[in-house]
């Protein structure tokens, strides 16, 4: 058999017995419905076309869509709520698998006293948002910029928010797992019948299981304990624009250390001009198509909208008298720096709600920038982990930039600050109808991973279309963790039904598909 | 990691407002991205109205108006095409059945198509319900 192959008269029988196990409206084979689970930004959509889905509603009906998997040996691609848009939404790696919808499962379990919720992965931000303002809880979420999507797959494939929760993954307290051969796992104190304990401790007894799960393909998580923000009594912070390119460079130095020490607890994210523009306007307001936009063009909005070249949003949360003096120490670190604008922002407790994604309102309107080129848009990240150093993010800027203009791209990049690292958010937007700018779209993400390796820097996420390009560069002692990857995996998953490709990891079978 | 930036809701706001006078905002049109005067908490005002009157209603806010209510992704491109009070899809008197289910099922330009494990046929029905009937 190819390494790509699905076996068209096993797919038939498993669909037959798929249907009889989690009934038949719940299993989805119409063209309608392999177009509905396909990637709807990729430049081609057939090249992750699956054969169709299914959306069990319980996690008995996930294990017996599991066990069937392995007896027809079909590959499944679970999704959360599929809304991973520009990292190939809700289509699987391989063409052919059957995407396992979990859009169902939404239940909910929330610990007001210890701030803790648990979570099933149809849960959207918005839903999680709504069950807490329902029931008036003095908890935050941290949502990231399209909170369309799942809490659960969101914090899998390790997204980001502005709180100081912002780590997703890192606020991640146990899991419930099944296994790719329909066993069923609680990670952590879950692991003991009646624990009750198992959103509030995450180690557990003997080794740690839940990053494993992460952007991972060992088993499909139904369940996630989260930690929830308490609601501070104060939020303050800076709304700081730059003027110059070059100015990402000390600003960066003024900002690590800042991170580092803990005086600023969230991830202040540096973005360009383009970040903004994007979404709140349209290329062809402010150039022709084939007109490369230039510093007159540049300035033109910049002015118009009234932003720097970049910007940054720092937020500081706490106690307010604690918290005014972690402000001023904020503003100190800027004395004497030359910024374009500097306001301040304060949110008190008993203030009209804040309403912003600072303080976890959850939003959709980033996705407008999809609409940049007016047509059918789309967009993809490359996104390398930097150290945190001035330096290292100007060059960065200038060698990003210099390939995107010269594969006819609008640079649209952030830089955010971690405790320990930066990473460079590298967004490329493209026009689908525009077959030049697709072609070029696959040339600068491979130009863009083979600069940052050149530098040592990997990346943090990324598209279906890449995820073996994006693997390929871990290779230390001749890919070692590729290595350990694919046994854990063929122990785990030994008929190599769950989500084949998945992070670069394929199963015995079928690494002959590896790009 | 799509990073929000508080630039946007004052400039999608002024946005509207434009398209609501039937002008995209062009080049030389510089006054109208200027923030509002109340910048004491920029960012703020993303948040939308979700409550429902209707288990229909109840319906539409759940699997549609994080995009389709005040501040959506799909409020603020409408915007862009057609005049703010048709932007807000419970405010249109002229969606058709047809019309919203070809919308969800297919998708239209920017609008990614909803599958039916995430919305049934029975919840796409009860949607149409809704859009249908409800007036401003």
């Amino acid at each position: 058999m190819q390494p790509q192959a699905i076996d068209p008269s096993m797919l038939a029988r498993a669909i037959s017995a798929l249907r009889a196990a989690i009934g038949e409206k719940n299993v989805f084979t119409a063209e309608d419905d392999r177009v509905a689970y396909s990637d709807h930004y990729a430049p081609d959509e057939s090249v992750h076309r699956p054969s169709g889905g299914l959306a069990p509603a319980t996690v008995d009906e996930v294990r017996a869509v599991v066990r069937i998997a392995n007896e027809f040996r079909i590959p499944l691609w679970p999704i959360s709520r599929g809304k991973n848009f520009g990292y190939g939404g809700p289509a699987p790696v391989l063409k052919g698998s059957l995407v396992l919808d979990l859009s169902r499962m939404k239940r909910i379990e929330i610990d007001e006293e210890n701030g803790t919720v648990l979570v099933e992965p149809g849960v959207s931000f918005f839903d999680l948002y709504d069950f807490i303002q329902a029931r008036k809880l003095p908890l935050w979420l941290s949502v990231p910029g399209n909170s369309w999507g799942s809490v659960v797959g969101n914090a899998l494939d390790r997204g980001v928010g502005y709180t100081p929760y912002g780590d997703h993954a890192a606020r991640i307290c146990g899991l419930e797992v099944v296994l790719p051969e329909g066993d069923l796992v609680r990670t952590g104190m879950g692991a003991m019948g009646n624990s009750k304990s198992w959103q509030l401790y995450k180690p557990g007894f003997g080794p740690s299981w839940d990053t494993m799960f992460c952007q991972s393909n060992f088993g499909i998580v139904t369940k996630m304990g989260l930690w929830l923000m308490p609601e501070p009594e104060s939020v303050l912070g800076f709304d700081i624009e730059f003027d110059k390119p070059e100015d990402i460079g000390w600003a960066v130095d003024v900002l690590a250390p800042l991170r580092r020490d803990g005086v600023i607890q969230q991830s202040p994210s540096f973005g360009n001009w383009m970040r903004s523009a994007a979404v709140m306007t349209r290329r062809e307001q402010w150039a022709k198509p084939d007109q490369m936009l230039d510093e007159t063009a540049i300035s033109a909005i910049r002015k118009h909208f009234n932003i720097g070249w970049w910007s940054v949003q720092i937020r500081t949360y706490g106690p307010l008298e604690i918290n005014e003096a972690t402000n001023r120490h904020v503003q100190k670190a800027f004395n004497g720096k030359k910024v374009l604008a500097m306001k301040p922002s304060r949110w008190v407790k008993g203030d009209k709600p804040l309403g912003s994604p600072v303080s976890g309102t959850p939003i959709s309107f980033p996705l407008a920038n999809a609409n940049w080129f007016s047509g059918r848009g789309g967009h993809v990240s490359y996104s390398p982990v930097l150290p945190p150093r001035g330096d290292l993010a100007l060059k960065q800027f200038q060698r990003t930039k210099a390939l995107y203009d010269r594969y006819g791209m609008d640079y649209h990049a952030s830089f955010s600050m971690g405790e320990r690292s930066m990473t460079n958010v590298n967004q490329v937007l493209f026009d689908r109808d525009n077959p030049v700018m697709a072609a070029n779209l696959d040339r600068i993400f491979r130009a863009l991973v083979v600069d940052a390796k050149e530098q040592g820097y990997g990346e943090y996420r990324t598209h279906i279309d890449y995820m073996d390009v994006v693997a390929e560069t871990f290779d230390f002692n001749q890919h070692a963790l590729r290595r350990l990857n694919e046994k854990v995996k063929d122990a785990l998953d030994p008929r190599g039904i769950l989500a084949p490709g998945k992070s670069g990891i394929w199963p015995a079978g079928r690494r002959g598909a590896r790009a | 990691m799509s990073r929000f930036s508080v630039h946007c809701v004052a400039g999608l706001m002024a946005g509207l407002l434009l398209a609501g006078c039937g002008k995209p905002p062009a080049v030389e049109a510089a006054a109208g991205g200027k923030p509002p005067a109340d910048w004491a908490n920029p960012g703020a005002n993303a948040v939308q109205a979700r409550d429902a009157s209707t288990p229909e209603q109840a319906l539409f806010v759940e699997k549609c108006g994080m995009c389709h209510r005040e501040m959506g992704m799909g409020t603020v491109i409408l915007a862009r095409r057609q005049p703010a009070d048709r932007a807000i899809l419970e405010r249109r008197e002229d969606l058709t059945p047809e019309l919203i289910h070809v919308a969800v099922r297919t998708g239209i330009i920017n609008m990614p198509r909803i599958p039916r494990g995430e919305v049934s046929d029975e919840q796409l029905e009860a949607i149409i319900r809704h859009l249908v009937k409800v007036k401003p």
